[in-house]
């Protein structure tokens, strides 16, 4: 007998993933804090403002050192193909729940893929950006970065930081509320038979074969 | 919002503040004019600014300059700068007194992301309140003269308070005080850029031409001015030819700072409407085999 649900996350990956959202959440709130005098009470959360600031790039080097695992964990089913190039052609099927014109998808769907390298090319340059800010005075022989290339780094981690916001809100409707029995996968690792069938048919096919 | 400041002065601007300024009085603008041809060089305000601040000793070497430390610190506010420069067949010594220039338009509060650790009163100056600072050093590349300095013990910024202690009791600032040659004058703004005027035009009818008064228009004008004898080679004394108050990035950056909390409050409702409009997507109840 067939077990009644599938496998879709390991142990680790639920872990890699947490640390990556958990400490990005972090760093989204206490930036957003950083960033217009009206949100500065967020800092209270985290213990007021020079806690806030001497924790946030701490987090940053947890963010991104998790994200290097979870990027090297889940790049290989990362490649975009001709069947998400399809899917994503046809996004506004998807997005109206209209599920008869959106075409099957393997492991992870087109856009799951481009979240998933929209936020590895946004990582990157968090890190970029922020090493100025992190250490103005000087980081391992590098800089000192005093003046516009602080500035610059300021306003490019900024528009970042909405952007990434942005896709944080797409990813955590997406992965809850709009579709139930997703975030399942990622808490004790495990979808439905319908689930998959419904979201993931190519790769539902595949595991009920193998 | 934590306590601003210690003393009476009327508020002008906050930093990382969305309210209008408090202040419902206003008042003179003092300013500091330094008159470079007058500097002997004595160094006597440099030791009046650690005494009143009671700011620490620091130690020197003898780096082949005049100069008594080579840099600003977070314990030395004030730093008379020896430049050396080849003027005709001559060297001369084109001297700066290296502290904050109080400015009209602050990049450093403009910079400032903490609420309340930077005020600028209404009599011009710009003073750091330690209390709310948390440590981020944006003022540093805020400021187009490089005065602000970290100290990474204490995690906060300090810079020249134009001694806001002594002129909240009617006095001068100690350097203004002690400068055996009054080559530092001080009262109202509008009564300096008078004297500066009267000292600009004696300087050019004893030969100094280029003669100036040193009170940038980028950062609308300072509460500390230099007399410059060559004002032709402002870059030589280490004085910026066009500071500004809030260089390309920085002022993005402010008129920006809105966007982020909208767009994301943006998305979520966003999320909101679809989920009302289309609702969850639940997968069919299992059925086949």
């Amino acid at each position: 007998m067939r077990p009644a649900k599938i496998q879709r996350f390991t142990y680790v990956e639920r872990i890699v993933h947490w640390l990556v959202g958990l400490s990005f959440v972090f760093l989204l709130l206490t930036g957003l804090a950083f960033s217009h005098p009206r949100l500065y009470w967020i800092t209270t959360l985290v213990g007021g403002g020079s806690t806030a600031r001497v924790l946030h790039p701490w987090i940053g080097v947890l963010f991104s050192t998790s994200f290097i695992a979870m990027f090297l964990i889940w790049v290989r089913d990362m490649k975009l193909d001709a069947k998400d190039r399809a899917w994503l052609a046809a996004i506004r099927h998807y997005a109206v729940h209209d599920k008869e014109r959106v075409p099957p998808t393997g492991k992870y769907n087109g856009g799951q893929k481009l979240f998933f390298w929209g936020m590895t090319v946004f990582g990157f340059l968090y890190l970029l950006t922020g090493i100025p800010m992190w250490m103005p005075e000087g980081f391992f022989g590098m800089g000192p970065f005093y003046g516009d290339a602080v500035n610059a780094s300021r306003l490019v981690h900024y528009l970042l930081t909405v952007a990434g916001g942005l896709l944080l809100i797409a990813h955590v409707y997406l992965g809850t509320i709009a579709y139930p029995g997703t975030l399942g996968a990622m808490l004790h690792g495990s979808v439905t038979r319908a689930w998959a069938k419904l979201h993931h048919p190519l790769w539902h096919k595949e595991q009920s074969e193998s | 919002m934590p306590q601003l400041t210690g003393n009476g002065f009327a508020i002008k601007r906050i930093s990382a503040s969305s309210e209008p300024s408090p202040s419902i009085r206003s008042g003179p603008a003092y300013a500091k004019l330094v008159d470079i041809s007058r500097c002997i060089g004595c160094k006597g305000c440099e030791v009046a600014c650690k005494e009143w601040n009671e700011l620490g000793i620091e130690p020197t070497e003898n780096f082949g300059s005049f100069q008594s430390h080579r840099d600003l610190t977070p314990d030395t506010w004030l730093l008379m700068r020896f430049n050396e420069v080849e003027v005709g067949e001559d060297v001369e010594w084109l001297i700066k007194k290296d502290a904050c220039l109080h400015c009209a338009e602050p990049g450093c509060l403009y910079a400032c992301p903490a609420p309340g650790a930077i005020v600028q009163y209404e009599n011009g100056i710009v003073d750091f309140n330690q209390d709310s600072c948390i440590g981020c050093q944006m003022c540093v590349s805020g400021c187009p003269f490089d005065i602000p300095r970290f100290n990474p013990d204490t995690r906060k910024v300090y810079k020249c308070n134009m001694c806001v202690d002594r002129v909240e009791a009617g006095l001068e600032p100690a350097c203004v005080k002690t400068c055996p040659t009054n080559a530092i004058s001080w009262g109202t703004k509008e009564d300096m850029l008078g004297l500066a005027d009267r000292k600009v035009e004696g300087l050019q009818a004893r030969g100094f031409g280029e003669a100036t008064v040193y009170d940038p228009a980028g950062v609308g004008g300072t509460h500390m001015m230099y007399v410059v004898p060559r004002g032709d080679q402002l870059e030589d004394y280490d004085l910026p030819a066009n500071p500004t108050a809030s260089p390309g990035a920085l002022s993005a950056l402010q008129g920006l700072k809105k966007l982020g909390a909208s767009t994301l409050g943006l998305g979520l409702l966003a999320a909101g409407l679809h989920y009302l409009g289309f609702g969850p997507q639940e997968p069919e109840e299992e059925n086949t085999p």
